[in-house]
Order: C-alpha cells, then sequence, then structure tokens
C-alpha cells in the first residue's frame, strides 16, 4: 500500500508539473491569440481565428498524438514526450483563454477607454491600471472553470505515453486486480481542484469589493 | 478679449453619412456656451473632436492659441501627437454616463491622472482632491467606490476628476441626460457656480432654461450645421429660425 501511495505522489507530481507549465505558457499566450483575433488586420484575425477553431472543433487527445507524432512522420525526427504534451497542453489551452480574455475585453464600456484617453492616460497606463483589473474581476468565474479542467484533462497526456497520475493509476490497478488505485487517484483530483476552486473563490471575494 | 477657442470649417463623415457640414464658432476665456439641438444633430460628435475622442476630417481648431489641427488641401492636419497631448490637457470632458473608474475609490478617481500624467506628489493630489471633492459637497464620499453612490453624486465626482487636471476649457456631453430631476438640480448648480468662477465651458443640454441662465452665448444645431446662433436671449426668447423655434417650442411643456 505504501509503495502504491508513493508511486501515486509521483504520477501527481508529473500531473502537477503539467498543470503549472500548461498555465505558465498559455495564460499569456492567450492575451497574444486574443489581441490577434481582435485585431484590425484581416489575414491575423482569419488566421487566429482558424487557430482557435482547430484547437476548439477537435479533441484534445487528437491534438496531443498529432503533436507528438506529426513531427516524426514529416522529418523522421521524435521528441521527448512529456515536452510533446506541454506543446499540446499550451497550443489547446491558449485557444479557450483567448476566447475568456476577448469577452472579457469586450464586455469593459468603452466609455471607461474614453474617460482615461480624456484625462491623458497613455494607451499602456490605461491597459494595466483601468481596463486589465476590471477585466480580471470578470473573467476570474470563467477562467477557474477552465483551470478545473485543465486539471482533469492532465490525464490525456497518458495518451501518448506520460507516467501522469492516472497512467499510474491504471498500471496499478490492472497489476493487482483492483479498482482502488483508480478510486485513490479520483481522491487526488478532487483534492487538487478543490483547493483550486478555494484559490479562485478567494480570488473573486478579493476582487468583490466593487461593482 | 482672449480667444479660448477658434474651430474654423470643422467636417467630418463616418462612411458616407456626413455628420458636420463646415462648423465654425469661436469662444473666449471665461465664457461659456451652450448647444442645444436635437439628437444626431452633431453636438456630441464637435465635442468628441475638440477633445480628442474622434478625429476631424477637415477644418482649423485652435485652443489657448496651440494648434490641434489645421486644413490643408481639404483635409485636416493634425499637429504631431507630444503636441496633441500636451493641448489634450488643456481640455476636460465630462461625459453623459459618468464613465468613473468602478475598481477606485472617490479619492483615487480623482487623484490617478494628477499623478500618474501630472506627476504630482500624492500629498499635491489629495489635497487638491479633497478640495475639489468639499467644492462638490462630498467630501464624506471620498473613501467611497462609485457603485455606492448616486447618480447625482458620481456626476459630480467626475466633475471633480476633470477639474483636478486644471483644464483651461471644460466640456459637458450632456451631463445630466442619464438622472432624474431631483439629481439634475445638484449638477446645474455646480456648473453654474464653476460658471461664476468664470471657468470656460462648452455645454451640450436640453436644459432650456438652464443654458439660457448660465450661458454667454448659445447654438442652435441641426443635421450637422449652425442653424443659428447669437446671445441666449435671442436665441432662446425670439429665435429667427423657424427649426430653432420649432425645436425650443417641443421643450415647453
Amino acid at each position: 500500500m505504501q509503495g502504491l501511495l508513493l508511486q501515486m505522489a509521483e504520477g501527481t507530481v508529473v500531473s502537477m508539473r503539467i498543470f503549472v507549465l500548461t498555465l505558465l505558457f498559455s495564460l499569456p499566450l492567450g492575451f497574444v491569440v486574443a489581441k490577434g483575433k481582435m485585431t484590425r488586420i484581416k489575414p491575423i484575425r482569419w488566421i487566429t481565428d482558424l487557430y482557435i477553431q482547430i484547437m476548439r472543433g477537435t479533441p484534445l487527445i487528437l491534438q496531443l498524438i498529432f503533436v507528438y507524432f506529426a513531427p516524426f512522420y514529416i522529418f523522421g525526427a521524435s521528441y521527448d514526450r512529456f515536452t510533446a504534451c506541454i506543446v499540446a497542453f499550451v497550443i489547446n489551452y491558449s485557444a479557450y483563454f483567448a476566447e475568456i480574455y476577448r469577452s472579457g475585453l469586450q464586455s469593459i464600456d468603452k466609455g471607461q477607454h474614453e474617460a482615461a484617453k480624456v484625462l491623458g492616460f497613455t494607451r499602456a497606463y490605461t491597459f494595466f491600471h483601468i481596463i486589465l483589473p476590471q477585466v480580471i474581476k470578470r473573467i476570474l468565474p470563467a477562467l477557474g472553470n477552465e483551470v478545473i479542467t485543465l486539471v482533469k484533462d492532465t490525464a490525456l497526456a497518458q495518451t501518448i505515453g506520460v507516467a501522469e497520475l492516472f497512467r499510474v493509476a491504471q498500471t496499478a490497478s490492472s497489476r493487482e486486480f483492483s479498482t482502488v488505485p483508480i478510486f485513490i487517484a479520483g481522491i487526488f483530483y478532487f483534492v487538487m481542484n478543490y483547493i483550486v476552486s478555494r484559490l479562485f473563490a478567494a480570488g473573486e471575494r478579493k476582487l468583490g469589493y466593487y461593482r | 478679449m482672449e480667444e479660448m477657442i477658434k474651430l474654423t470649417g470643422l467636417r467630418k463623415s463616418f462612411g458616407k453619412n456626413e455628420i458636420l457640414k463646415d462648423i465654425s464658432f469661436t469662444l473666449e476665456k471665461g465664457r461659456v456656451l451652450s448647444i442645444i439641438g436635437p439628437s444626431g444633430s452633431g453636438k456630441s460628435t464637435t465635442l468628441r473632436i475638440i477633445t480628442q475622442l474622434e478625429r476631424a476630417d477637415d477644418g482649423t481648431l485652435e485652443i489657448a492659441g496651440r494648434t490641434l489641427f489645421s486644413s490643408i488641401d481639404g483635409k485636416a492636419v493634425y499637429a504631431r501627437p507630444q503636441e496633441e497631448r500636451e493641448i489634450g490637457l488643456k481640455t476636460g470632458l465630462v461625459f453623459q454616463a459618468f464613465n468613473l473608474f468602478p475598481h477606485f475609490t472617490v479619492l483615487r478617481n480623482i487623484t490617478e491622472a494628477q499623478r500618474a500624467v501630472l506627476r504630482r506628489s500624492r500629498e499635491e493630489a489629495e489635497d487638491k482632491a479633497i478640495a475639489l471633492l468639499r467644492k462638490m459637497g462630498l467630501e464624506d464620499k471620498a473613501r467611497e467606490y462609485p457603485f455606492q453612490l448616486s447618480g447625482g453624486q458620481q456626476q459630480r465626482v467626475s466633475i471633480a476628476r476633470a477639474l483636478a487636471l486644471d483644464p483651461e476649457v471644460l466640456f459637458f456631453d450632456e451631463p445630466t441626460s442619464a438622472l432624474d430631476p431631483e439629481l439634475t438640480r445638484e449638477i446645474l448648480r455646480v456648473i453654474r457656480e464653476l460658471a461664476e468662477e468664470k471657468m470656460t465651458m462648452v455645454v451640450v443640454t436640453h436644459e432650456m432654461h438652464f443654458a439660457r441662465l448660465i450661458s454667454d452665448h448659445a447654438i442652435f444645431m441641426d443635421k450637422g450645421v449652425i442653424v443659428e446662433e447669437g446671445s441666449p436671449d435671442e436665441l432662446f426668447g425670439n429665435p429667427k429660425e423657424e427649426r430653432t423655434r420649432k425645436f425650443i417650442a417641443s421643450f415647453e411643456d
């Protein structure tokens, strides 16, 4: 039992690395994508739109397989599966975050931009001090949903052979002819997401001082 | 008399829709101009061009002796961006919808631009803000957030926010249209006080009696042209043009 828990803890660390690295890259990258979707330059908008459509319109599991195996078939070169897994998660989640950012940015009344302009704030100052804080408050619930989904989606990394929590649980389960490891994995995911959702709730409370 | 605003031959179209056709007027320092007219007449667009929220297509505009844009070969050519910014700081605008920053306290709404744009110290900015709040009768609201205030209070904060930057001319774009009659009076009182202090102002409004009371000069606009202008007594009391007469009559109950 102790050996099993140790293995599962190792799997959990892998899952958490996927989780953290994906957020680290896709949260800022999603912003770039959102800007691309909102630009007046049509070709950039079209390409960004197509990218978002593909990322949202095809299964993540398929994207994982594609990202890992496509370079091998095209260039004859293979690379580290963990890296492939991060790349796939990042490009997928950036698309979803981009749409959340866009909805937030577009929900801000244009009077806010106009008041800032008339008062002489620079564009950068307006964005970081006037617009962004309001956007964050509005998108926090949607962002929370997405981040919770990411915790569970890390289980898909096993498709390309990354030994994350669910893979470890499944292997242990078939080795010991028992569903207990699967059940324990469920508890692990639940605890992680409980923490994530508490963090988002705290964030929402912290920003609840204004309307 | 020193000229604060000198606007000549202003033109503006949105697509094929010509919003402003040859608008010209001047406003002397310390005077109050009111602009009236039906919606869609181009009043707001005129203010928005002077305060740089929209770009002119053609025309010449001087504010406090500095040229924001001038007509060259039938096109408005703008000053350098730095010059635009500096001229922009001479103008203040009060919006119909207040547009306060909801995530800032009342105090910070008034200090933020003083600190970030004019580089005033916190102490100086706060002293200025408190003095303005006192003038607006809102000194006890400094620590509150905009959503905790009534519409009339929010509009007074937004006037304080504009005044904090010491503009040379202040524009009001239908400042009472979003307010109940009761709250409207608070705002009109503030504007009248500013007029008594010789603040140069341009007020777009539907409050005819008020416009007549506070302004030194009045303009009636319709369909993108100035139909008639003159002293408030002339324009409101004895309009020459049929269109002006009809419009003013429509406001008398």
